[in-house]
């Protein structure tokens, strides 16, 4: 996609931190460009740019023909894939899996029925699934295992798998970019790993001590943005060349810790994930097991130096309110 | 520590360790990797390692002037019931070569998710048996250690010690993918540590386990044990996928080597009780 063509962008999720420095960086690169920000969720502080219109609504599909129809977008960013972090209720679940399924199938679809020119949409590197037997830098073709054993994230795998085959079977027609990042890190990302590593005294395995790439929300804006112009349709895996130790990462943010054997944190978390302290329990097998992923496809598109944050800045820089 | 020290009567040589160290640390400069290797944990095990080395199981090298500054499949026979050689491996290549390397031994799947001892084994340098995750490693440059025998080697009953296993094929066809010279290791002594063991394969099978090995002893014995190693085994120019005949020439052609390897080691071996039945040159079983 080139730059003279892009003067409408569609941002879904828009409530979300990385949304909010994604348009900024944009509206940076393209300062004609309109952003039309989307979400259900309120917006915790106004956007304060003339360039940047936030819409808040129900994601339904005629709310979505609707701004489709009115702003006739060139490029769509899907960033609003709905977090397991909240979902312990039955009707919070199919809500998800409403959203995350239906919903990024209906956008798919709009975005080609309105000749939206590039989709990039959001996935994550839990699709992968944290595994013992995972080998380390698991490229973009690698199975996608997560849901082996824990069913309920059988919808991550499955919006990541309707929108390839989707990226696949339109290529002629429309350019899609689906993004696979590890951990994202900052100050404005409110996802669980990044609460569970700043968390004082969060217990940790007492018998394991798995690796994690981490990157700031900095960085990943930034890939989300050089999306539109360097990534040509594809899977990308996002990943910085470093990695930490749990426990290493915990010592940087000088985050106290109390170890715990995983039979009995796996236990306790079933007993506390109830309000309490909510923590899915699929990620305590992330906090187990590695999940490495292998960042050489993307390197080879947007060069060698693509991130400006070290592992260990980023999660310092996470601490910061 | 100290107490076992005292016990040993061994020293841990600081400035040798501190120079091994400061040149590992130049190599992985966060003291990490991805595959969960922790230098600062790895010396720590080393330590306790080293007494068990040097005086526990006397090791001694032979062939050290066969290693070069370069990555290596260290191919070695397998021996010894619980690994104790991969260890001693890892440990010799570490602290008695030059350059020092952490040498990456492929372990089996479970052992990853076992607790305590899969972080502990990462640690120091331990990965995933997986050919993925090879040759990562060996495009890396890393040194990885492999046993071609696999489980059938380790697991031996007191009958067939010292008889080579099959070898399998993927490590050979990682090494031409690679471009890796295969470095063959035999190790002696390590399979009087448990001298007097029955594979009770039929059982093991039925409750799904690799292996269980039914012994009157499951204290460690402190057998001698030495490490001789080969002249490195040059990559012929064969691809990777060619059809198996052509890649068990050179397959039997290396277990050939660490057989003679092998046997000659036994012949100049140091006298332990435990070895008086095993001092004849062994009949291996056919690749």
């Amino acid at each position: 996609m080139k730059q003279e063509d892009i003067k409408s962008i569609l941002i879904i999720g828009m409530a979300g931190g990385l949304a909010k420095i994604t348009a900024r960086l944009l509206v940076k690169k393209y300062p004609n460009i309109k952003i039309t920000g989307v979400d259900s969720r309120s917006i915790s502080e106004s956007i304060q740019n003339e360039n940047i219109e936030y819409i808040r609504m129900r994601y339904t599909r005629g709310n979505f023909e609707k701004i489709f129809r009115d702003k006739e977008f060139d490029c769509v960013y899907h960033l609003g894939r709905m977090s397991h972090a909240d979902t312990s209720s039955l009707g919070t679940s199919e809500q998800r899996l409403d959203l995350n399924l239906m919903g990024t199938k209906r956008i798919l679809d709009l975005c080609l029925k309105f000749s939206v020119q590039k989709v990039i949409v959001l996935s994550t590197y839990h699709v992968y699934g944290a595994l013992s037997d995972n080998p380390v830098f698991i490229n973009e073709d690698h199975p996608l295992r997560a849901s082996i054993k824990h069913p309920e994230l059988r919808d991550v795998v499955e919006m990541d798998q309707i929108a390839t085959n989707w990226m696949w079977k339109y290529q002629s027609d429309i350019e899609t970019v689906v993004l696979r990042p590890c951990t994202i890190v900052g100050p404005q990302i409110k996802n669980t790993m990044t609460r569970y590593l700043i968390t004082p005294y969060a217990p940790v395995c007492a018998d394991f001590n798995p690796m994690f790439q981490f990157i700031h929300e900095f960085d990943m804006a930034n890939v989300l943005k050089d999306s539109i112009e360097k990534l040509p349709t594809g899977t990308y895996n996002v990943a910085t060349d470093e990695c930490a130790s749990l426990k290493a990462s915990k010592e940087i943010l000088d985050c106290p810790t109390i170890p715990i054997p995983s039979f009995i944190l796996s236990s306790a978390a079933r007993l506390l994930n109830t309000g309490f302290w909510s923590f899915p329990r699929y990620l305590l097998d992330y906090i187990m097991f590695s999940c490495i992923i292998d960042n050489g496809l993307l390197k080879s598109h947007l060069g060698q130096d693509s991130f400006r944050y070290k592992t260990r800045e980023a999660l310092l820089l996470s601490k910061l309110d | 520590m100290d107490n076992i020290l005292k016990a040993l009567k061994v020293d841990i040589p600081e400035e040798k360790f501190d120079q091994i160290f400061d040149q590992l640390k130049s190599r992985y400069p966060d003291g990490e990797d991805p595959w969960g290797l922790n230098l600062n944990k790895a010396r720590t095990t080393l330590e306790y390692i080293w007494p068990l080395y040097k005086s526990y199981f006397q090791v001694r090298i032979f062939g050290k002037e066969n290693v070069k500054d370069e990555p290596y499949m260290v191919t070695s026979n397998h021996s010894g019931q619980i690994a104790i050689d991969a260890m001693l491996i890892a440990t010799a290549f570490a602290t008695e070569m030059e350059p020092p390397r952490i040498l990456r031994s492929m372990v089996e799947r479970f052992f990853t998710a076992l607790p305590w001892v899969g972080t502990l084994a990462a640690e120091g340098g331990a990965v995933l048996g997986d050919r993925q995750n090879c040759l990562n490693l060996l495009s890396r440059g890393h040194s990885v250690l492999v046993f071609p025998e696999g489980v059938r080697g380790v697991a031996k009953s007191t009958f067939d010690f010292y008889k080579l296993q099959r070898f399998t094929r993927g490590f050979f066809r990682m090494a031409l993918t690679s471009q890796t010279k295969i470095l063959p290791v035999a190790v002696i002594g390590a399979e009087e540590i448990f001298p007097w063991v029955y594979q009770a394969k039929g059982v093991a099978k039925l409750l799904g386990l690799p292996a269980l090995p039914i012994s009157p002893l499951y204290l460690p014995l402190p057998s001698p044990v030495d490490i001789i190693i080969g002249e490195p085994y040059a990559i012929p120019d064969v691809s990777p996928e060619a059809p198996d005949k052509e890649i068990d020439i050179h397959i039997d052609k290396i277990r050939t080597q660490i057989r003679h390897m092998t046997n000659e080691g036994l012949k100049n071996r140091r006298a332990f009780f435990a070895n008086q039945n095993h001092s004849k040159v062994p009949k291996d079983k056919k690749p």
